[in-house]
């Protein structure tokens, strides 16, 4: 077996990791045997599940514009406290890190860049970093 | 369209790679791939439009209105809004397979969260007429 072979192999396995891996969601946070494609996966669940968590404030947040500009506008001087601006920080996080893994996961399930994946997944990490760094600057620059 | 004979939680999502040779991705997994590419553009040009066109971005109730009163913009953010839950809940029903339910108790899941993506849509929907036909 070719050490491409090997490390592919241990990448593309992903969710199940080492074949000792528990299935089901008790798996996911099972540190043992896991590499860097199961953290991956980990990350992009729970990255995935905080963004729902927060798509459903949006929308119901949202719902103040129904009932006119006082309670809408009333909101918004509340959303640009330094708590909501770090929570902004927070989503920008996890948006960055879903979307950016979300371009290697979809690569790779077409059969592209497979052997390459543990390279992409940094480079991808790193330009996520860099533009979070950017975006929090900006957040808090501009409130 | 019935998903084929997979193991449990390969059926849909992440964990579906061309190393499991025995497996064929399923409609779930293409779906997931196909509005995540599309959420990945729409996201990009909502944060734009919102943050970035209009000076600090859009801050009080007029300017939502001046923002929405563009046919542009609610052709871009209610597709935004259909493709965005349609990924969502897609990847909740992911999550949700992985505890593995029985087959049964899964089609409910299915059926629940497509209720639910529909009405999240229709109130969207329902949110942008108000907003646009405001005076």
């Amino acid at each position: 077996m070719s050490e491409q072979s090997v490390e592919r192999t241990a990448v593309e396995r992903g969710a199940e990791g080492a074949s000792t891996r528990r299935r089901g969601v008790i798996g996911w946070v099972d540190p043992r045997g896991r590499r860097l494609g199961g953290w991956a996966f980990i990350l992009n669940r729970l990255t995935g599940l905080g963004i729902l968590l927060y798509l459903s404030f949006h929308l119901v947040v949202l719902s103040l514009l129904a009932r006119g500009p006082s309670a809408w506008d009333g909101f918004v001087s509340v959303a640009m406290s330094p708590v909501f601006l770090f929570f902004d920080v927070v989503l920008i996080f996890g948006l960055l890190a879903h979307g950016l893994n979300g371009i290697r996961v979809t690569l790779v399930g077409f059969g592209l860049v497979v052997d390459r994946q543990k390279a992409m997944f940094a480079a991808l990490m790193v330009l996520g970093a860099i533009a979070l760094i950017i975006a929090a600057i900006r957040i808090f620059e501009v409130g | 369209m019935p998903a084929p004979e997979q193991p449990a939680g390969d059926r849909i999502g992440t964990t579906w790679t061309p190393s499991h040779e025995d497996t064929k991705p399923t409609w779930g997994w293409i779906l997931q791939a196909v509005t995540g590419a599309l959420v990945l553009v729409l996201v990009t040009l909502h944060m734009i439009a919102n943050h970035f066109v209009v000076a600090r971005g859009l801050r009080d109730f007029q300017d939502v209105v001046a923002y929405l009163s563009n046919p542009v913009i609610v052709v871009l953010e209610v597709a935004f809004l259909v493709v965005v839950t349609w990924h969502g809940l897609l990847g909740l029903r992911a999550v949700l397979f992985d505890f593995g339910f029985s087959p049964r108790i899964e089609s409910w899941i299915t059926r629940v969260l497509s209720v639910l993506g529909v009405a999240i849509v229709a109130y969207g929907l329902w949110l942008t007429w108000v907003i646009t036909s405001y005076h």
